[in-house]
Order: C-alpha cells, then sequence, then structure tokens
C-alpha cells in the first residue's frame, strides 16, 4: 500500500542513517555524525495536545491533573502537561505508544499546528542565551518549568525539562521551523551542536525516567 | 618607539609582534595595543583632520570621547583607534584628509573659521533656495568623517546575547568590583560589565600605594585591582564582560551593552540585553577638558591619556613635557612620567590650593616647577605642538615653554550616562563640581569615584554598600550590614572639592569645547548673542557634542561655560540630553545572528521548485507569481479557462467552542452567525468599534457548540486576543484555539477543477452533492483527511481545500499529478489579486483603510441588524454611518481608452481638490482593458462619471469612467457550476 507522508517543518541537511515510518511519518532515528552534544533533535511528529476550559482542575488525562500554577509542568507516563495561564494547558506526549486524544471537548490536537524541537547538552544555558531572555538558570525555579516569550524572536512555548542532564524543549508555530531550527544551530555552533535523531531523545528521556 | 618593557602595570605584551599596514607602509605594534598607541608607538602624531577646518588632531583621550582618532580600518571608517585592538594584518587609512594626514590640501579652511560663524548653515545657505542643493553638495564633499558606499559589505561575526541575572555591575573599577563581589557574597547572580579590555579603572595603571597605614602590608593600586580582579574570577556567580560598553538603560533595569570579542571568541561584536533585578553603575570618571587657545594641537592630551600610554603600553608621550592640571592624578602623572625620563618643564595647576601636600613635596624632590593658578593658555605649532603659553587664571601674567606634550586638564567629570538614560535628573553639586543625581532611579546605586570619591578606602567601600543595597533589592535581608557599611563610609575620607575652572582667559576663536564638530568658544559666544540661552539649543545650533563622541568632550563644559554668561538670570546648570547608544556601534551589531525570521507555508518547497518568486508578505514568505511575466497573463487565463492551485495556508484558522462560543462570534462577526449550518459555509465580516471593515472570512459549524472559521491572513495574530477582548466583562464560557499553522490550505480553482479533485477522492464533490458555499469533510484517496469549502474568491468554480499541515506537500502534489493531463499550473499572489479584481472582490488594506466602514464597500448587506442583545462590535457606528454624508465610497472603473495603461495603486481622483485614490487597478485579461477598483467621493460614484487620475511619476492626467461591478461574471455562473 502507498505511503501518504507526512513531513515535518524541519529538515536537516545531515543524512539520516536510520529511518522509521510512524502513523505517516518519516522519523528520523539517528543522523550521520551526531557528535557527543549538544544536540538539536526534531521532534515534530510528537502528539501535542492543548487544553482550554474554565475549570482545568477539573479536567483529568490517565487520571494525572493540570498542574496548578501557570508556569508548572509536570512529567509522567510519557507526558508532559504544561500549565499556560488560568485556563490553558498544553499536553505533549514525549514516549511510548501515541495516544488516542481524549473524546473531551476542552482537547485539542494542535500536532500540525507547532514544531516540537529538543535542545540536550550541557551547554542548553549558554545556547539558550543566545537566543532569548527567558531565564532558565533561574535557581529559584524547579525543574521541569515553562516559560512563555519570544525564543529566537518567536513567540514560543519552552520547558527546561531537567537541571542534572539539562534539555529544552520547546513548540513555535509551525511555519517558523525551519528557521528555529537554522537559528538554533547557528547559536549552538561555537559549542559543536548538531542534529540527532530520535534516539537521542529517547536515550535521554529514559535516564531521566529511571 | 622603544617601549618601557618592565613596568608592573603593563597591558601590551612587547615581545609578541603585530604587523599592520598604515597608508601603504608595513607598521609593527605588540600585543595588547589598540591601533591608537600602535600608530602612536609608530610615530604617528596626526591622525586625521577634524570635520569642518581640516585641523590636525591626535591621540588626546584614550577612551574614544571624540573622533580625533577615528580611522578606516579595512575598509570600515569611523573606527576608534583608542578602543580597537590591534589585529595582525590591518589595513588602517586616516580619515577626512586629502593627500595625507601631515599635508592636507584642504588644511586652507582653517582659516576660513570667519566664514563659518555658530549656526551658518541655517542662516546663509538657504537664500536664495536654489543655490541650497550646490551648497550642500560642496559642504558635504568637503566635511564630513568616514565614507561608505551602500552596497559595503560588513564583513564579520556578529552575535547577541540576552542573559540575566540578580544584579548588574556597570563599571569593573575598584567600586565595581567590590559591589560585585559583595553581591555576589550573597549568593547572587551577577553581571560586571566594563568597557575596557581589562578590570580595575582607575586603580589598573597606578603605583601609587593603597591603604599605606592598614594591614601593615604596602601594596600598589595597580597591584589591589588585580587581586579584585582575581577574587572575581573565584567568584562562580559572578559572569563578568570585559571590552563590554554600556550603551542603553530602560525600564525594569534592562541595560544594553555590547561586547567585542578577541580571537578566541566566536564572535567580532556581540550585542547584549541584560535584565537585571537591581543595577549599580560604578562607571567612575572622565576628564574635562582645559579650553585653551589650540588646545586640539596633536601633541596636547589628557592627563589619564599620557600616564596610560606610558603605564598601560609602555609608550612615553613625548620627551619634553608641559603639565597644566586640575586634579592630584594630574600631579600624580607627573611625578610617574618624570620617574620615567620625561623632561618635565613646568606644571600648571588651576586650583590655588588643596593639593596633595605629599604629592607636592615629591614634585619639590625632583626640583619640577610648580605653578598655583597658572593655565594652558596658547598651544603653539603649525602641525604638532612645539611649544605652549601658559598665564595666570586672570591673563595678568604669560610664560612660555618649549615642549612636544602638553598634559591638560581642567577636572574630572562623573560618567553619568548609565543614570541619566535610567531617568535620573541631574544637578550641580558645588563641592565636586560634578553633574550628580538628584535621586537615583529605583534599584539602580551609584558607587566609586564618580560620587566625587578619591580615596580608595571610600570607593571601595561605597561599592561595598552599593552591592549591599543591590542585594537588598533582591530579597536578601540585610538591613544591619548596609547600616554599619553607611556608617563606615561616612567615617572614610568623603568626595573632594573639585576644580570649576572651564576655559583659560582666551577669545576663544581657537579653543574647542567641541572637536567632533569642530565648535570653539567664541561659537558658544556667537549663539548666546543670537539668542539662544540654553545649553540644549545651544547644542543644536552649533552642533557641539552631536558628533561620534557623543558629547563626551563637550558634555560637561558647555553646561559650565553657558552658565558663566547667565549667573544673573537664575537659569539652572543643567547639562544636556544624553541617549542610547552611549558608546556607538556597528549596525551590524545591533543586527545580531538571525534577524529575519519568517514563517514558511507546508507547501514552500513544492512552489519554489515550480519557479515560485517567493516574496515576504508579513509574516510569510509567499509565492508572488511563476514567471517572469510580472503581469501573470498565462496564471490568469489559466484559471479562467482550465484550472490552477494557489497555496492559501496563510489564512487564518480558528476553532472556538463552548456553551458560548455562538456568542462570542456573534459579538464580533456582523452577520447572523446563529444560522451557521454544519454543511454551509457562511462569510460574514468583523468590523471594530467605528463599524470599519476589520477582517473577513467563513464560519462554519463541525458540533454541537464548536466552529471552524477563518480570518485573513493579516488578522490570524490578532483574532484570539480580539474575540477574547470584546468578551472580557462577559463571564461566558467558551475557548478558542488557533490553528492557522495546522491546516495548509489549497485553491484548486478553475472550471476544470471538479475534473482534478474527482480523481483524488471517492466522495461526490458534484454540483449538487456539493454545491456552492458547501462544506464537506472527506479523505483524499482515503488517507488524507480534508476539510472542503465551495468559494469563489476567484470568480471560477474552486475547492478550498484544508489540510493537515503535514500532509500538504503530499497533497500538493498529488493534485499536481492528477491535473498534469488537464494543464493544471500554479498562481501566485499576483494572479489572485487581479482575478479577484475582475471579480469585485475586497482585499482589506487594499480596498479599505483604518475609515473605510461595511457601508463604503458594499457590504451592508452582512450586517444583520436584529441582534441588539449581541452587542455586536461595530454595530452601532454602523447604523450612524449606514447614510452618513461625504464618505469615499467603493466604485469600479474602466480606463476611457481600452488600449491605454493601468494606473498605478494609490493614484489620487483629482479635479480641482483630491476626490479619492485609487486602490487597485490593472490590465484585465478577461474584459482586454485596464480595470480598477476606487475609493471615491459619493458624487463621483454614479455609473459613467468621468474620473480624472493623478499619478505621482507625471504631469500627465489619465482618465476613466465608472462602471458597475463585479466586471466579471456579474451573475457568478461561473461560481455555480
Amino acid at each position: 500500500m502507498k505511503v501518504y507522508q507526512r513531513c515535518s517543518p524541519v529538515s536537516f541537511s545531515t543524512r539520516p542513517l536510520k529511518t522509521e515510518i510512524r502513523d505517516n511519518w518519516r522519523v528520523v532515528l539517528e543522523y550521520e555524525n551526531e557528535g557527543s552534544g549538544p544536540y538539536l533533535i526534531d521532534l515534530s511528529h510528537l502528539p501535542k495536545w492543548d487544553v482550554q476550559g474554565k475549570n482545568l482542575s477539573e479536567i483529568t488525562f490517565q487520571e494525572r491533573a493540570i498542574p496548578e500554577n501557570p508556569g508548572q509542568s509536570e512529567l509522567g507516563d510519557g507526558f508532559l502537561i504544561n500549565r499556560m495561564n488560568r485556563t490553558q494547558a498544553s499536553l505533549w506526549h514525549l514516549n511510548g505508544e501515541n495516544p488516542e486524544i481524549p473524546n473531551i471537548p476542552a482537547f485539542t490536537d494542535v500536532t500540525e499546528s507547532g514544531v516540537l524541537l529538543a535542545l540536550i547538552g550541557r551547554e542548553v544555558f549558554s545556547i539558550a542565551e543566545k537566543l532569548t531572555s527567558l531565564d532558565f538558570s533561574d535557581p529559584e525555579k524547579e525543574a521541569p518549568f515553562l516559560l512563555q516569550g519570544p525564543f529566537s524572536h518567536i513567540p514560543c512555548q519552552v520547558v527546561l525539562s531537567d537541571r542534572e542532564t539539562p534539555a529544552l524543549l520547546w513548540t513555535c508555530s509551525r511555519g517558523y521551523g525551519r528557521d528555529m531550527a537554522e537559528s538554533v544551530l547557528a547559536a549552538g555552533e561555537e559549542w559543536g551542536i548538531r542534529p540527532a535523531g530520535e534516539n537521542v531523545f529517547t536515550g535521554w528521556f529514559q535516564k531521566l525516567s529511571d | 618607539m622603544n617601549r618601557l618593557n618592565r613596568l608592573p602595570t603593563l597591558r601590551v605584551n612587547p615581545s609578541e609582534k603585530l604587523t599592520f599596514n598604515y597608508i601603504g607602509s608595513s607598521c609593527q605594534g605588540v600585543k595588547g595595543d589598540t591601533v591608537a598607541t600602535a600608530l602612536y608607538a609608530n610615530d604617528v602624531r596626526i591622525f586625521g583632520r577634524s570635520l569642518k577646518y581640516h585641523r590636525p588632531r591626535g591621540l588626546y583621550s584614550m577612551d574614544g570621547e571624540c573622533s580625533n582618532c577615528c580611522v578606516e580600518i579595512d575598509g570600515i571608517p569611523n573606527v576608534r583607534a583608542e578602543t580597537t585592538l590591534l589585529r595582525n594584518g590591518m589595513n588602517i587609512r586616516p580619515q577626512n584628509v586629502r593627500k595625507s594626514p601631515d599635508t592636507d590640501i584642504m588644511g586652507f579652511m582653517d582659516k576660513m573659521d570667519w566664514a563659518m560663524p555658530a549656526g551658518f548653515y541655517y542662516r546663509c545657505m538657504h537664500k536664495p533656495a536654489k543655490l541650497w542643493p550646490f551648497f550642500l553638495k560642496q559642504i558635504r564633499k568637503a566635511a564630513g568623517l568616514g565614507r561608505i558606499s551602500p552596497d559595503f559589505h560588513m564583513k564579520g561575526r556578529y552575535d547577541e546575547i540576552y542573559p540575566n541575572a540578580d544584579v548588574c555591575v556597570i563599571g569593573g573599577g575598584a567600586a565595581g568590583m567590590t559591589a560585585a563581589l559583595t553581591a555576589a557574597g550573597q549568593g547572587l547572580r551577577v553581571i560586571l560589565l566594563e568597557s575596557r579590555p581589562w578590570l580595575g579603572g582607575f586603580f589598573d595603571y597606578r603605583t601609587a600605594e593603597y591603604t599605606p597605614s592598614q594591614e601593615g602590608i604596602s601594596r600598589t593600586l595597580c597591584e589591589r585591582a588585580r587581586e579584585l580582579s582575581e577574587q572575581l574570577e573565584n567568584a562562580p556567580n559572578v559572569r563578568t564582560f570585559v571590552h563590554t560598553a554600556m550603551i542603553g538603560a530602560y525600564s525594569n533595569n534592562l541595560i544594553t551593552a555590547f561586547q567585542t570579542g578577541n580571537k578566541s571568541d566566536a564572535f567580532d561584536e556581540r550585542y547584549m540585553e541584560i535584565r537585571a533585578k537591581s543595577v549599580v553603575v560604578a562607571t567612575g570618571c572622565i576628564e574635562r577638558p582645559l579650553l585653551f587657545d589650540n588646545n586640539d594641537r596633536p601633541g596636547v592630551m589628557q592627563v589619564g591619556c599620557a600616564h596610560r600610554l606610558a603605564q598601560t603600553y609602555g609608550l612615553l608621550p613625548g620627551e619634553n613635557a608641559v603639565f597644566s592640571v586640575g586634579h592630584d592624578l594630574g600631579l600624580e602623572a607627573v611625578l610617574d612620567l618624570y620617574d620615567m625620563g620625561v623632561s618635565v618643564a613646568c606644571v600648571a595647576d588651576v586650583r590655588e590650593d588643596g593639593q596633595d601636600p605629599h604629592l607636592l613635596e615629591k614634585l619639590t624632590e625632583r626640583k619640577i616647577p610648580f605653578m598655583r593658578g597658572w593655565t594652558a593658555h596658547t598651544a603653539h605649532g603649525s602641525k604638532t605642538l612645539e611649544k605652549v603659553t601658559l598665564s595666570t587664571l586672570s591673563g595678568a601674567q604669560h610664560r612660555e615653554f618649549d615642549c612636544d606634550t602638553l598634559v591638560a586638564s581642567a577636572g574630572l567629570t562623573p560618567v553619568t550616562g548609565p543614570l541619566t538614560l535610567a531617568q535620573a535628573k541631574l544637578a550641580y553639586d558645588n563641592h565636586t563640581g560634578f553633574f550628580l543625581p538628584e535621586k537615583l532611579p529605583e534599584k539602580m546605586y551609584a558607587a566609586g569615584r564618580m560620587l566625587g570619591l578619591q580615596s580608595p578606602l571610600s570607593i571601595e567601600t561605597s561599592g561595598k554598600l552599593a552591592g549591599l543595597s543591590a542585594a537588598a533589592d533582591c530579597g536578601t535581608s540585610l538591613e544591619h550590614e548596609i547600616k554599619q557599611t553607611r556608617e563606615e563610609l561616612r567615617n572614610l575620607a568623603g568626595p573632594v572639592r573639585g576644580s570649576k575652572f572651564v576655559t583659560a582667559p582666551v577669545r576663544g576663536q581657537k579653543s574647542f569645547i567641541c572637536f567632533d564638530e569642530d565648535t570653539t568658544v567664541k561659537n558658544i559666544d556667537q549663539a548666546i548673542q543670537a539668542g539662544f540661552d540654553a545649553p540644549e539649543l545651544i547644542k543644536r545650533f552649533t552642533a557641539a557634542g552631536t558628533g561620534p563622541g557623543q558629547g563626551g568632550i563637550p558634555g560637561h563644559n558647555l553646561p559650565l561655560l553657558v552658565s558663566q554668561w547667565h549667573t544673573d538670570s537664575g537659569l539652572a546648570v543643567q547639562p544636556t540630553t544624553v541617549r542610547p547608544p552611549l558608546v556607538p556601534t556597528y549596525l551590524a551589531t545591533y543586527a545580531g545572528a538571525k534577524h529575519d525570521m519568517c514563517k514558511r507555508t507546508p507547501a514552500y518547497e513544492s512552489q519554489k521548485k515550480a519557479g515560485g518568486v517567493m516574496q515576504r508578505a508579513g509574516v510569510w514568505k509567499r509565492a508572488r507569481r511563476f514567471s517572469d511575466d510580472i503581469r501573470c497573463q498565462e496564471e490568469v487565463e489559466n484559471v479562467r479557462s482550465n484550472v490552477g492551485i494557489l497555496d492559501a495556508s496563510t489564512l487564518g484558522k480558528f476553532r472556538i467552542f463552548g456553551p458560548d462560543a455562538l456568542r462570542a462570534l456573534e459579538r464580533v462577526y456582523v452577520g447572523d452567525m446563529s444560522k451557521v449550518s454544519e454543511a454551509k459555509i457562511r462569510y460574514s465580516a468583523m468590523c471594530n468599534e467605528d463599524g470599519c471593515l476589520l477582517d473577513d472570512g467563513v464560519v462554519v459549524r463541525r458540533g454541537e457548540n464548536d466552529y471552524y472559521f477563518t480570518t485573513s491572513t493579516g488578522r490570524a495574530g490578532q483574532t484570539v486576543e480580539w474575540i477574547r477582548y470584546h468578551a472580557r466583562y462577559e463571564n461566558w464560557d467558551f475557548s478558542i484555539v488557533n490553528l492557522t499553522d495546522a491546516f495548509g490550505v489549497i485553491n484548486l480553482a478553475g472550471p476544470n477543477a471538479r475534473k482534478v479533485l474527482e480523481k483524488l477522492t471517492d466522495a461526490d464533490v458534484s454540483n449538487a452533492a456539493f454545491p456552492f458555499a458547501g462544506y464537506r469533510e472527506f479523505a483524499i484517496r482515503d488517507t488524507i483527511p480534508v476539510r472542503v469549502m465551495r468559494l469563489g474568491f476567484v470568480g471560477e468554480l474552486s475547492f478550498e481545500l484544508h489540510v493537515p499541515s503535514s500532509f500538504m506537500q503530499t497533497l500538493w502534489e498529488l493534485i499536481e499529478d492528477a491535473g498534469k493531463p488537464l494543464g493544471i499550473r500554479n498562481f501566485g499572489l499576483e494572479a489572485q489579486n487581479l482575478l479577484r479584481m475582475e471579480k469585485g472582490h475586497v482585499i482589506i488594506g487594499s480596498e479599505s483603510e483604518q475609515r473605510t466602514t461595511l457601508h463604503d464597500l458594499g457590504l451592508g448587506f452582512l450586517w444583520y441588524r436584529d441582534k441588539p442583545q449581541a452587542k455586536t462590535v461595530g454595530a452601532v457606528a454602523l447604523r450612524q454611518t449606514e447614510h452618513q454624508e461625504g464618505r469615499l465610497k467603493l466604485i469600479g472603473f474602466r480606463m476611457e481608452d481600452a488600449s491605454s495603461r493601468s494606473p498605478k495603486d494609490g493614484s489620487v481622483i483629482v479635479d480641482s481638490t483630491i476626490r479619492g485614490y485609487v486602490c487597485s487597478a490593472r490590465h484585465s485579461f478577461a474584459l482586454n482593458e485596464p480595470i480598477g477598483m476606487a475609493l471615491a467621493e459619493p458624487q463621483l460614484a454614479d455609473t459613467d462619471t468621468r474620473l480624472e487620475i493623478f499619478e505621482d511619476s507625471g504631469d500627465d492626467r489619465l482618465y476613466a469612467k465608472v462602471v458597475p461591478m463585479p466586471f466579471y461574471d456579474p451573475e457568478g455562473e461561473k461560481l455555480r457550476i
């Protein structure tokens, strides 16, 4: 059967070494010469949902509640849940089998709306500092946490997942995907940033879960 | 020139040579040299020529406070030689010289000062007005600094960073370093900015003793500076940025700066935006120039310049020097330079008393003549300094001394730019002679020498106090420590009395208050005589302080000089306003690394491959056309007669849902939204409170209380806020999700559009099953889900397919393949523009502007007036303007002569006055004549009215006549096939 391919807004000039077709997406698992970090990983194929409602505290998903305060994030069961404001949250499914979106009006599938990128490595803070004034180094904030604002001049939702093995995950309008990836690669050039496949992210995620 | 290479204060490495080129000659400098010191070491004394009079100019301040040392480096003009570090292979050229700096053929201009009094360009050369362009050209040819070609390509690596900190300290002298260490000691994140390539400030180059009576250990100021610097290096939470000039201060303690990189950095210059909770300003002082005749002659330099030239760079400023000083740092410099081998003929001090007795003793020990109450009066020498006349302050007595160097300074003046940018108001302090802030801005502190302090311990303690105060602003409880430190400071030496002397007793014809603009004391006098009484006005009339030095040289002297003329008027002495950037830098630095972020549609690559001319339209890059033909004839005709595809992905797309979603739609849309059904689209418009058209689009219902709607491209970004804003006082329960990027949109248009679509889906897309204005959801090739609307913006059978963005590229290619046998082709924005115009469809922003109501455009039928409970935005204004007289109306027109060209968009419709303007006009291929739409006065709206059109490019008029719209397919039959 012919596969009608789904395309990510991001494409790297590096040659993919391992790929797989998943839900019509051609997912790159590994790129040539990925180096030893920092890594930029395109995760645009991962499901992203928007949740909105007057009473977000009454909405649960897989028995998980949405964090109470704007800016709080929670990681668990492969999901990253970010409280954006009084009436809105976002859910990113980062690991495991793709789940069905709950049949509740409050949920909207926004996978197609945005690019989702991950930046992993010790130099995350230095690279991010070249792209945004959002303060990820604030010692008073406990990871994971969400900051919303300009990242490379574009409005984004950015989550710092962990301080020990730092990783930033962020999403912005899909149309900016190409320029966003280019600007991050340019910003990280002095630290040898390389595009990496999903396997690097999965490895990082599993380490974090352990 | 030999270097002094064993000094403890040295910042150059004489053993590491660097080679550079200066006007065709190969020269050598050493590592650590600035371009200015390297040139000085190669015996260059005249760096360039002045702006107006082409006077020779040389090294003066060492900190780039004037344009004297601006040179061209590697093709880049106006580079400050004093603050630019020398690199191997630099190609350096002087500026504003004809022939050479030593022999400038424009030097005769110096004799023409009588012809150029203050404000001569305002007063003389506009009568007769016809001559002004001639003079303008000649003046520009003769004057000016560097020159650059408009297509000059700026090489280099430019970057930007946006760091955050608890405390930002501006100034890396002793006070700044102490403040940084103190705040860091409280566990806070500290950023320290220093404009020089190293820390230390006034301590760095001095070998005077630090704390002789304390601790029992003798250290020099230089050693103390390096000790503090080392402590900072070891403080983990302090980030030190050297060679970083602060350029701006904005609300909420946003500090901007730029950093110059060195060889190992990944950037040549980088722009910085620092967000800090609290700020300490410890920027120290610069010298206040002494005004006397020929005070700009090469060989005349400031105290710090001569002192640092020797101590930091190992270069003696000259062999025979005379000093004319106004502060103890001047006396300290005399002793150091004398001990290094400079012959000092005489030291004049404008102060009658108040000198440090220890320094005076040392002068006596060395038998250096010292004259209290004397000043430099005139510098002599045709190109460089040869002799100096000193006089008493009253000018009663004169003495002459041969010399090659005159070290001159009237006193010190604080660098208050950062404070004034943060809106601190300055007032003259009679004790220090400084302009000091009356009240500091919130969460901003000043420390160090800029407060008039001179004692090293006082300077450091003031830094400590500022550091503690800044830390307290970040939430640390430090009341006790602050109180204790304030007490400590009170017990130390306070601010010293400053010299108030400004100008020697001269006529001032050749006493330059501003080197950049060649403004003399006499010019200031002329401005005052002309009635300008405030420094701010005099600055503009004489241009003093408006050059590249940003007022560094005249900044303090100008208000003092002016105040001398106004002793009886009661006018407060006020310095002129400073504005960012405090230090000029390249536009490339501001532009940073990646400055053009734009959106691409999911079919961008396909269109580019098909030869699309991609142009920026708002935030998007879109295909304007697909051939070299700017009229796009083939694209247009193919849609009219066959089938074309257009990427319309940039349209705004939204989901609105919830029990009150309909109420929200009723509030912002002028139509009756309760009629929106599941199988049919409803076209409607949004107006602002004035009834003016803001947006249009279609709405469909996809479920109970669940709607999908589109907006124009330009409004996509504001729509969510617009709806929320207009529902802000209602307790409505609805949510909106912006799906603009989630769906790509393909407009498949033309009489053969259905034939293409039928090849791709099993769904019934016949006119009967899917009529005009219908809405369907089905799958393409059983896989790709699409939301499809039957629309007719371009006036043909059209299917607008909304497809998940990730499938867009694939669907685009499927459509191209399916349409290939029919001759399908892309069409772009230009073709779409003509197609919709032929149909009389408006584009918001093209056929409307801020004042255009729905009625003006003939779209009043969209307004459903029987829903007052909805409080529709703009409804009141729509009612009021419905029959309002004198409003411009949208009209269609054809050119009288069908073979003539169409008028340019924006051309005005005239008779004896302006009666309207052309919105869009193009040659219609369907009608084979030019057509257009215009907004014109209602008297011109009747069919067959003759329109006279005036274009800004010529005197010829074009003539058209008003015709009914639409121009093409008025019955709309082609949409409904």
